[in-house]
């Protein structure tokens, strides 16, 4: 009885291990091809690169100015990240404390972005930032982020201050600190889980976007690392070498973020899951 | 604990602020133009009333975009729920290939929709394509991945949905840890099977996971734009495609805003619908 329950067990792993990496198939084919010269990827697009090249690299690296891309959209995430992360703690913070009317109906205000599409926001927005000035600026694309972006970064921070005692505040209080003390001093470090979620969170959906960059700020303004390498790699292009290898630059510092910041990113989606 | 009301106002003002010049008047504005006729670039426009409307409702571009949109949705939301729950309810375990299988569902959803695109363009190629080569080589003919505006749909929605079942699968995931176990417990000393305890007692407890992902999964699909971009040469268009050509090859603005519109309110009306049925359905938390 307990060995044909192992066996049933060790059949179940077998199938999921095979069925895991049939998922992750395409990843792979993507590696490996990256490391291939475009005859080796139609020769043999399966295995494992026989003579590894990093030509590809270089060539994508040149061809499509990876390193300015790469620079522009951190200096994009980093920017609407901080902004983000600053203005809806404190308007969070406001909100799980103050209970009034105002403050609830600020709330569903504040959530009710969740439900607008992004490509809703795009269109008009290029009229608002052209007002501002600020139309084809990467400071007008992470003022855009910041906008889209606060009604999660804002539902995330009121659900995890409503958790955190208010004893600490209190002490605050009595020992004679003003808010803004109580708030970067006291609240703050206690925030950090949640920060840690919202930046995992953000940062890649800001990194990867496409849509919102690719508009506002058109072709002669910089591009990010998604429409550059868009750009580079053209609609009709088959230089698969070239497209793979332009992939992996684009994609490496955004798995390394979510490999070093993974058990903040999967709390995040169960914490949204509970709240339901 | 209160916080006084002056200090309120500065902690709340720059958020709101930000949220406000950059969220909603963005959406005012859309809804103010798409009732005038601006081309989008002149100094003078005037009130249209609803005529972009009436034009939107013959106009068969829209129409096939707004056609071809709801049947992409459904079936990528029909996709990224079923299998979902399934891969959530076999992945619930703890072993070291069980965690493998979890990263593995869930990395490609870190990969930009241009790099995914890419990837499944490769894949989905009819000639020299990874897929088609291994078909080839069990002795069946090609697959034509693009032969029609139905077999777009269904590539685009694999590439589509590979990239994003991660999500959907970890909700269902940190769903499934709210249900206690003594359900399952009792149910065993009831005599109940593998089947009637995930239809009586796993499915009906998920109701607010499912709730959640399917509001979600409608709102991705009905906001699609990248893969459909990237992965065609735009012989099936999204609705937000269609609005982005409209605004920016046509210059009608205001069309394009009219456009937006009605996505945004086919967005709000399904979700406010899916919340009310899914509300019935819930187990009221005791």
């Amino acid at each position: 009885m307990k060995q044909k329950r192992m066996m049933a067990g060790f059949t179940e792993k077998t199938v999921l291990l095979a069925a895991s990496l049939l998922f992750i198939f395409p990843l792979y084919i993507a590696i490996v091809n990256s490391f291939k010269t475009y005859d080796q990827i139609v020769k043999n697009p399966l295995s494992l690169p026989l003579s590894i090249t990093f030509d590809n690299f270089r060539m994508a690296w040149e061809r499509s100015k990876i390193g300015e891309l790469y620079l522009n959209s951190i200096f994009i995430t980093v920017c609407s990240l901080i902004l983000i992360l600053v203005t809806a703690s404190m308007l969070a913070y406001i909100i799980a404390r103050n209970k009034t009317r105002m403050v609830s109906y600020m709330y569903v205000f504040v959530l009710a972005g969740f439900m607008v599409p992004a490509p809703a926001v795009l269109i008009p927005s290029l009229k608002t930032l052209k007002f501002l000035h600020l139309d084809g600026s990467m400071t007008g694309l992470f003022l855009f982020y910041a906008g889209t972006y606060m009604s999660i970064a804002v539902f995330f921070y009121v659900e995890f201050i409503k958790t955190i005692p208010q004893s600490i505040e209190e002490s605050g209080v009595i020992d004679g600190a003003g808010t803004f003390t109580i708030f970067f001093k006291l609240v703050l470090p206690l925030l950090k889980p949640c920060t840690a979620t919202v930046f995992t969170f953000l940062s890649i959906w800001i990194w990867n976007d496409f849509l919102p960059p690719m508009y506002i700020l058109g072709s002669d303004h910089g591009r990010t690392i998604t429409t550059g390498i868009y750009n580079a790699v053209g609609r009709e292009t088959t230089d698969w070498n070239i497209v793979f290898s332009c992939s992996v630059l684009a994609s490496l510092p955004i798995v390394a973020v979510y490999l070093l910041a993974q058990k903040q990113f999967i709390s995040g989606l169960t914490a949204g899951a509970v709240k339901g | 604990m209160r916080i006084a009301k002056k200090s309120a106002f500065v902690f709340a003002l720059p958020g709101i602020l930000i949220y406000f010049v950059f969220m909603v008047v963005p959406i005012l504005l859309c809804f103010y133009y798409s009732f005038t006729n601006w081309d989008g670039i002149s100094d003078h426009y005037r009130f249209n009333g609803i005529k972009n409307f009436t034009e939107l409702a013959s106009d068969d571009t829209f129409l096939d975009a707004l056609k071809y949109t709801a049947i992409f949705t459904l079936i990528t939301a029909l996709i990224y729920n079923v299998f979902g729950i399934l891969i959530a309810v076999i992945l619930d375990k703890k072993s070291k290939v069980h965690n493998f299988a979890k990263s593995t569902v869930f990395l490609p959803v870190v990969l930009s929709s241009v790099v995914v695109s890419f990837i499944w363009s490769y894949m989905t190629q009819m000639d020299g394509g990874i897929i088609n080569l291994v078909v080839n080589a069990f002795g069946l003919p090609s697959i034509h991945f693009y032969g029609s505006k139905m077999a777009i749909l269904y590539t685009v929605s694999v590439a589509v949905t590979w990239a994003g079942l991660g999500y959907f699968t970890m909700v269902y995931m940190a769903a499934l840890k709210t249900i206690p176990e003594e359900l399952y417990e009792a149910s065993t000393i009831d005599g109940a099977g593998k089947t009637s305890k995930f239809f009586r007692i796993t499915l009906p407890l998920l109701a607010p996971g499912i709730t959640i992902n399917t509001v979600l999964s409608i709102v991705w699909g009905f906001k699609q734009y990248d893969h459909m971009k990237i992965m065609t040469p735009g012989t099936v268009q999204s609705i937000t495609m269609n609005s982005i050509e409209r605004a920016f090859n046509y210059n009608m603005f205001s069309y394009a805003s009219a456009i937006i519109l009605v996505l945004f309110v086919i967005v709000i009306v399904i979700s406010v619908i899916q919340l009310g049925i899914m509300k019935r359905f819930e187990v009221s938390e005791g």
